[in-house]
């Protein structure tokens, strides 16, 4: 079994190792927080561009020379943002097609990497390979057919248009499935031999040992909602029904077909804030890591 | 794990080659794309109009007014319109849904969508309709003519109306809906102060250029917006070829063409000019730059004043006075510039009174003085009728035109007496790249490195975008 | 290993992703194919009542694009560069992030930041960035308005200011643009799926290499990498999937005209193709454009595959 080989090796390596002096690890600490500093500012960077942007006026955001802090701060783009965008009703539909979709693609998601990860089957390496390979295609090729279905289907302006077609994602399952493989088989083997059932075991057992990665996928799914533009757009593009980005690109366009870019952020920064909250709470979650005293990893 | 893709990849091509046998047996069926007018004309059934367009929320809400009165008349036709985003998002979606037959009764358009529409065959050539003498009843006991009057059709500005026609078939897809141009902006308080005539032609623009340099070296004197408005406008001006709608469709590699491109690259070398793309960032805001370098002119569209404006100061005045002229012109007696703009189009359906419904209410809102006064004012667009000047809503904005707080207004005005310059382009599947092309071509030719035989630059430059577009 | 008589279940559990893939993805896969080999293939002109040939024109015409050869250049160029980089400096980045106490929560929080942040904000950051506001470049008449940060921050260092995607700009300072973007659009996701896997690691191990002193760098290269090999080989291998089908962010540096003002499509890449080809609506060809980038990636994906077979210890 290629853990046992692993752990002798490990164990090989650790015991030849030295202890290093006290005064390395003081610097290395500073070298860390340095980068890590400086990486941040980076990353941020066009946080903090959304922003400013979203307190100037359109004709300093033209400017040929941007400025990087407004020179009249104009509020009042996040409440003509808030009165144009009538973002309530939007941001109730984005929500509600965010959370069902992430949680039945969760579901989805798990028991089919559970049945990759742990289950033997004939044809389980060309099913595998064979979802892998449709990850290769550009996707918006798949846009005119699907469209086609879903017409045909008579799904046009419902809330099942925006969630049923993008319910499997081959990235989810494969990334699942590879924190799947690394929990050791002898665990669901000794849970077979105790009677335990698939599902109590993927219930009890997988899914706490893989919260990170399913937290993961949550926020990537969440954001997914969030960010749709072309296919909501093309299927469901009515009041009742309208996203979040629709509905921002639509509100602020100029008489002359421009963009309001200042409001259209500030529109932005405000439905985002929420799903900032959440990321927020789900950092705990993922930060918290697993306790794994009793598994042998 | 290879030869088990190898073989799912043979697995899927079968079925694939399974797909293929039902379409190879698909009947011709292309649909009649000449609007058959039912005898009748519109027989007061009830009827749902789907209308797609780009309006922003302060036009939209003048569209929704004369939808109501519209209604007025028609009270069966329900009109309802999305705002689907940009003009392209348009295209796509509505090229998307034609597909299934799930397309929208009336839409906003550019020529080369509707051509791209037309390899479906999908919308409607309203000659009939524009010639219908039917009479049709409306709900306040009057009739009007289903067809266009000669006044209304007279009404129209030419060079708008024929954009409609501008396919290669010599049938009329189109009305137009409101339109911009491009006007010349430039400094004026700078033009007075140095005693500078505005220029008419391209040569006046030279000396103006030369003239400016001296007076202030470190500026460009003229930042023009758009290099495919540019080039394509200058086509039209000498009479030149640039694209046709039927046969060869890109003809722009000529003798003449070259020589002008040739002529603004001495331009772009002496320091005249700059256009959006190569100085990489808008030029108006070079021309509302109120240091370093800046320029005195700016071509751009006419829709875009406010954005040609300089800042106003804290007690509002404008740190300079803008003045806005039409674009030079190679010749006084042959005046072309461009019109752009939103048209609109309405598609075949199987229901007849949809598609004569459809007509109604674009006839009612393209040949209504009231709505496009009104819808002008609003967007800063052209009205696309003449008597709209005559109008009293329209003459009052026009009239307080100046420089400053009402720019619009003196754009509008400017675009007002140019209304017998206007020119379309032809509009085929492909008619937007070869605008794509031509504009790259001209930067390409203003700035690129000649290895010293300008001429064989300037043609392999063109020969390169004619590769592209007929790719 | 695990008794095969129980197949059956695992299909039941797969059953809801398999119905849906075969709607939604397998059959549009389908109909991409039948579309490549129906010659000149329009969706438009079918519902016109257009009948098309069965054929292989279209692969032969795009494989005949005069720039057909360039397109896939600067797609493997982009991916050969990037998802390296990218995927070292976001293991870097997790595991430093992972081992600090103070300002843990701070910076955590930044790293997540990215997912909240439009993606016009940071298409129109590195167009500042990187962008010379000004005109004729590198001729004696040079004007420019502003150098751009980047500029700004090398002449401040006494060098000379790069024209990086203007008018004049060179393919090779193009490409280093489109790398730091790339790379710094990859990182955050790279970051969030390398840091959820840092957390399933067993902790023991790290308290034993603790006990024994082991160095850092070597408790890297020993313990952290073989036990996030999974995470990583599977980062690298979506990294290059998407690498390949790179399109959206060349058109956030350099707009529809993929390449800079005097040298457009330039930078042009496979996707950027199939997309030139769908906005003429010409399905068949960009099918068939879109099969052969698939067969590309299925060849560097079973690389990829039997490296990681090697290499991933589960």
């Amino acid at each position: 079994m290629a853990e046992d080989n692993r752990v002798i090796m490990h164990e090989k390596d650790l015991g030849k190792v030295k202890s290093n002096a006290k005064v390395g690890g003081i610097i290395g600490k500073i070298l860390v927080y340095v980068f890590l500093i400086v990486m941040a500012l980076i990353i941020l960077f066009p946080f903090y561009w959304m922003i400013i942007s979203s307190l100037k006026t359109l004709e300093e955001y033209r400017m040929s020379v941007p400025t990087f802090w407004p020179k009249v701060v104009m509020f009042s783009n996040y409440s003509e943002a808030f009165t144009v965008g009538s973002l309530g009703r939007l941001f109730l539909n984005t929500v509600f097609v965010g959370v069902v979709s992430t949680i039945l693609s969760l579901i989805i998601t798990v028991i089919s990497a559970f049945a990759f990860a742990r289950l033997e089957f004939k044809g389980k390496n060309i099913l595998f390979a064979g979802l892998l390979a449709t990850m290769m295609i550009p996707g918006e090729l798949f846009t005119i057919t699907n469209y086609g279905t879903v017409m045909g289907l008579g799904w046009k302006d419902t809330y099942i248009v925006l969630i049923v077609p993008f319910l499997v994602s081959v990235f989810y399952i494969y990334l699942l499935r590879q924190n799947f493989m690394q929990i050791p088989n002898e665990l669901y083997l000794a849970a077979k031999v105790d009677g335990t059932s698939d599902l109590k075991y993927l219930w009890k057992v997988m899914i706490p040992l893989a919260m990170p990665t399913l937290i993961s996928i949550t926020i990537l799914k969440m954001t997914g909602a969030w960010n749709s533009y072309i296919w909501p757009r093309l299927v469901a593009n009515d009041a009742a029904h309208r996203l979040i980005t629709n509905g921002l690109r639509n509100a602020f366009t100029e008489t002359t077909g421009d963009v309001n870019y200042p409001v259209q952020m500030a529109a932005v920064a405000l439905v985002s804030a929420p799903l900032f909250i959440v990321f927020i709470f789900l950092r705990k979650y993922i930060m918290k890591g697993v306790s794994r005293s009793g598994i042998k990893g | 794990m290879k030869r088990r893709i190898l073989a799912l990849i043979m697995a899927v091509s079968m079925l694939a080659v399974f797909a293929l046998l039902p379409s190879c047996s698909s009947s011709g069926k292309k649909s009649k794309v000449l609007f058959e007018v039912p005898a009748e004309g519109y027989d007061g059934s009830d009827v749902n109009i789907v209308f797609y367009h780009t309006m922003g929320q302060n036009l939209s809400s003048v569209l929704d007014a004369y939808i109501e009165e519209f209604n007025k008349l028609y009270p069966k036709i329900h009109v309802t319109w999305t705002q689907v985003g940009g003009y392209d998002d348009v295209r796509d979606q509505i090229s998307t849904e034609i597909s299934v037959g799930g397309q929208p009764n009336i839409a906003y358009c550019y020529p080369d969508h509707v051509a791209l529409y037309n390899l479906a065959g999908a919308v409607a050539a309203i000659d009939n309709l524009i010639d219908s003498t039917i009479t049709v009843k409306r709900a306040d006991d009057t009739t009007e003519v289903l067809g266009l009057t000669t006044e209304q059709k007279n009404d129209f500005i030419e060079g708008f109306y024929n954009e409609g026609k501008q396919f290669g078939d010599g049938l009329m897809y189109t009305l137009p809906f409101s339109k911009s141009t491009e006007v010349l902006y430039y400094n004026k308080t700078f033009f007075d102060e140095n005693n500078l005539k505005v220029p008419t032609t391209w040569d006046e623009l030279e000396q103006v250029c030369a003239r400016i340099k001296e007076i202030d070296p470190e500026s460009i004197p003229l930042g023009y917006d758009s290099e495919a408005n540019w080039f394509i406008t200058m086509t039209e001006q000498l009479g030149s070829d640039y694209t046709s709608a039927s046969g060869d469709h890109y003809l722009f590699n000529n003798e003449t063409n070259r020589e002008f491109v040739k002529q603004f690259r001495s331009w772009y070398q002496k320091g005249y000019v700059t256009t959006q793309n190569i100085y990489g960032a808008y030029t108006s805001g070079l021309f509302k730059a109120e240091s370093g370098t800046r320029s005195y002119m700016s071509i751009g569209s006419s829709a875009g004043a406010t954005h040609q404006r300089p800042d106003a100061d804290e007690n509002g005045n404008y740190m300079f006075d803008v003045g806005i002229a039409p674009i030079p012109q190679k010749n006084a007696n042959n005046r072309k510039v461009i019109s752009q703009g939103p048209s609109v189009c309405i598609f075949n359906k199987t229901n007849p009174q949809e598609v004569v419904a459809s007509w109604l209410f674009v006839k009612f809102l393209t040949t209504s003085v009231e709505f496009q006064a009104e819808f002008s004012t609003a967007s800063g667009y052209v009205p696309v009728l003449k008597s709209v000047a005559n109008n009293p809503v329209y003459s009052a904005f026009v009239s307080r035109a100046n420089g400053g707080a009402y720019i619009s207004a003196l754009s509008a005005k400017v675009c007002l007496e140019q209304e017998d310059a206007y020119y379309t382009s032809p509009a085929f599947n492909g008619s937007s790249k070869a605008r794509e092309q031509v504009g790259a071509l001209l930067v390409k030719c203003l700035t690129g490195d000649d290895g010293g035989n300008v001429d064989a630059f300037i043609k392999k430059a063109f020969e390169d975008a004619i590769n592209e577009c007929e790719y | 290993m695990v008794d095969s008589k129980n197949s059956w279940k695992a299909w039941i559990y797969l059953s809801p992703a398999i119905i849906l893939l075969l709607i939604f993805t397998v059959w549009p896969i389908v109909n991409t194919l039948r579309m490549a080999f129906l010659e000149d293939y329009s969706g438009l002109s079918e519902a016109g009542g257009a009948v098309f040939n069965f054929g292989i024109g279209n692969f032969v015409k795009v494989i005949q694009y005069q720039r057909f050869l360039d397109c896939l250049k600067t797609t493997s160029l982009l991916c050969v560069i990037t998802v390296p980089v990218s995927t070292v400096l976001a293991l870097i980045i997790s595991v430093a992030l992972n081992s600090i106490k103070g300002l843990q929560k701070v910076l955590q929080t930044i790293f997540f930041l990215p997912y909240v942040t439009n993606s016009i904000a940071i298409g129109m950051v590195f167009a500042a960035m990187f962008n010379i506001v000004g005109s004729f470049l590198g001729t004696e008449n040079e004007l420019i308005a502003t150098a751009g940060i980047i500029n700004n921050v090398i002449e401040f260092f006494g060098g000379q200011h790069v024209n990086w995607i203007n008018v004049g700009s060179t393919y090779a300072s193009n490409i280093f643009v489109m790398v730091v973007y790339i790379v710094w659009n990859a990182l955050p996701f790279k970051i969030l799926i390398l840091l959820g896997g840092l957390q399933s690691i067993n902790k023991q191990y790290y308290d034993a290499a603790k006990v024994d002193g082991t160095s850092k760098f070597r408790v890297l290269t020993r313990i952290t990498v073989p036990l996030l090999s999974p995470m990583l080989a599977y980062v690298v291998i979506t990294g290059f999937i998407g690498g390949f089908k790179e399109y959206t962010s060349i058109v956030g540096i350099f707009g529809e005209n993929m390449g800079p003002a005097d040298a457009n499509g330039r930078l042009n890449t496979m996707v950027g193709f199939i997309y030139d080809s769908l906005s003429q609506n010409r399905q068949g060809r960009a099918s068939a454009a879109a099969l052969i980038l698939f067969g590309i990636i299925l060849v560097v994906t079973l690389i990829n595959l039997r490296v990681s077979k090697k290499r991933v210890h589960y």
